[in-house]
């Protein structure tokens, strides 16, 4: 049995050189970087430092890692990393930021820091289908978080939405629980990696489903079934199943920037290429920005970048 | 071979001394003549924790004395309950592992200390409950958003004698997990009556348990 501590402390000042908002593999590369120049650096994180990798199994496109590392591993590892240096990780959500007043004002759920620099990194959260029967039947048979919920589906028949890197890869795992698997998918070709779906190819109880798309979610306290049209034929079928797990593409974690920084027309937000957003002094890192790719590699270094534009601001002022 | 690592243990330390400011008891109920693997490491681990400061006891006491149980507003067995002269039902149904450890330690510290990170209309809104309210976290250890429901149900429970929060850890309460329709964590039961599925916000929590009075 296994014990996480995951280490918290609280901040003793309200005033910081740079604040962090979001402790993933971005904001944390960025704090350890900074906290090396001795910059006075605070990183408010509303749930595990670490981010988004911890809540998958195992991650094996990131550099250094040749046996592949656990998510919760390679999160405790980056968040250990960034304490050593001195970074303050304050366990807590932030609800608001103000940038028209100097030093800019972060609001979280019980406290108001000030800090001269930003950097957003607050990532990504998983997309819902929008699809009828999805709302009321989320956390009844469909799930966003497969090392989460899927000891509940031993031994059942589930489906997985999207055959992307993210969903071909859960799929893998969830096949070590579930008895069959059909991965749902739009498009005519699946989008994941090469060395993926060759794996998805020596599992007997994972099928594809190109070229399909869920139309309703079906069930009343209790997902029992998703209905699937086939875009070819048109044709609809309804699969007897009791679990789904969606993973169908990101948004962003930027409701609470909404109005004060630049975004995309998905709400990513635009940076130039030294990663500052359109207000002065505030960087955006990861995957929470319009860019081509989100991995752990490219926010980790993104957060080296950022921490390099704060600084070069603050030696500016 | 113990269950905390050293840099834990001196992390652990640090804190404790820093925080604790009076009596912490963990009160755990176990079944003795159980040696699964289960039962066993949590005992083991809650020793270990009780070594690190002066202000930790440990209680065992074995599952089949359902009065002292029942006394305590407990149901299932084994549980972890984090008391003090403090106000505040903490209590941990099944092993508090995973990601749940760091539940356990904060529950410690703020048992522990006056430290309620709440906000004040928070604190207001919960102090008028009026009615017994039982919350129960169904969580896996292996889900990182788990924590944040079970601390707040836990931080809620400080400020309202009505209000009793308890972990319940899907994996080894399966049959009830089964009852309430668990298939996703966490998931939240109060009363035995309102459920609902997520790590939500202090206020959308609230508003949700309060489904239970209206
Ligand atoms: C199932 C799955 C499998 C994946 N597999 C791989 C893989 O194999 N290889 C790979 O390279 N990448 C993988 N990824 C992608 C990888 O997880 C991300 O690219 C990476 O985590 C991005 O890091 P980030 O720091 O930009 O954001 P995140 O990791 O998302 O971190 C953002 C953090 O900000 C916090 N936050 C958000 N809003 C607030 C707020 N208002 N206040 C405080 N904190 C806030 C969040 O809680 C989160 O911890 C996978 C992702 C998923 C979902």
């Amino acid at each position: 049995m296994q014990f996480t501590l995951k280490t918290k402390s609280k901040v003793t000042s309200s005033h910081h050189a740079a604040a962090i908002i979001g402790a993933g593999p971005a904001g944390l590369t960025a704090a350890i970087y900074l906290r090396r120049s001795k910059i006075d650096v605070v990183v408010f994180e509303k749930l595990v430092p670490g981010g988004y990798i911890t809540s998958t199994d195992f991650i094996e496109n990131y550099p250094g890692f040749p046996d592949g590392i656990s998510g919760e591993e390679l999160g405790e590892l980056l968040e250990k990393h960034a304490r050593s240096f001195g970074a303050i990780i304050e366990n807590n959500e932030v609800t608001s930021i103000d940038l028209n007043v100097a030093p800019m004002l972060i609001k979280t759920s019980n406290n108001t820091f000030t800090a001269s620099t930003i950097i957003i990194a607050t990532g990504t959260k998983n997309k819902k289908l929008g699809a009828p029967g999805e709302e009321e039947l989320l956390g009844k048979g469909i799930s966003l978080c497969a090392t989460c919920d899927a000891p509940f589906f031993e031994g059942e028949d589930i489906v997985v939405v999207g055959a992307g890197n993210s969903g071909v890869q859960e799929s893998l795992y969830l096949s070590k629980f579930a008895k069959s698997i059909k991965i749902i998918e739009f498009l005519d070709h699946p989008t994941a990696e090469k060395i993926l779906l060759d794996r998805l190819k020596e599992k007997e109880n994972i099928e594809l489903l190109l070229s399909n798309k869920v139309v309703r979610f079906i069930g009343k306290d209790k997902l029992t079934g998703v209905e699937v049209e086939n875009l070819d034929s048109n044709e609809k079928k309804v699969l007897d199943v009791k679990g789904a797990f969606i993973y169908t593409g990101v948004i962003p974690n930027t409701d609470f920037l909404k109005g004060v920084v630049d975004m995309d027309s998905k709400g990513f937000i635009k940076t130039d290429e030294k990663l500052k957003t359109s207000k002065d002094g505030v960087f955006a890192a990861g995957d929470v920005r319009t860019t081509p790719l989100r991995q752990v590699a490219t926010a980790v270094g993104d957060g080296a970048l950022a921490a390099y534009g704060v600084r070069e601001y603050l030696e500016e002022r | 071979m113990g269950f905390l690592r050293e840099e834990d243990k001196e992390y652990l330390r640090e804190e404790f001394k820093k925080k604790l400011k009076r009596k912490v008891e963990l009160l755990h109920f176990t079944d003795k003549n159980n040696q699964s693997e289960y039962s066993r490491d949590t005992r083991a681990l809650l020793e270990e924790l009780v070594e690190l400061n002066e202000y930790l006891t440990l209680t065992v006491k074995d599952c089949s004395d359902k009065e002292e149980l029942e006394s305590e507003g407990l149901e299932l067995c084994p549980s972890t309950k984090i008391k003090s002269e403090r106000r505040g039902f903490m209590n941990f149904y099944g092993a508090p592992a995973g990601y749940e450890f760091q539940s356990l330690v904060e529950d410690i510290i703020d048992m522990g200390s006056d430290n309620l990170p709440l906000p004040p209309d928070i604190v207001k809104e919960l102090s008028k409950i009026s009615k017994p309210m039982d919350i129960k976290i169904f969580i896996t250890a292996m889900c990182p958003y788990c924590t944040k429901a079970v601390r707040t149900a836990h931080l809620f429970s400080l400020v309202n004698d009505n209000i009793k929060a308890s972990m319940v850890d899907s994996h080894g309460f399966p049959e009830l997990a089964m009852k309430h329709n668990v298939s996703s964590v966490p998931h939240i039961v109060v009363n035995d009556n309102v459920s609902f599925v997520g790590a939500l916000p202090e206020e959308e929590f609230l508003a949700k348990i309060m489904e239970v009075i209206e």
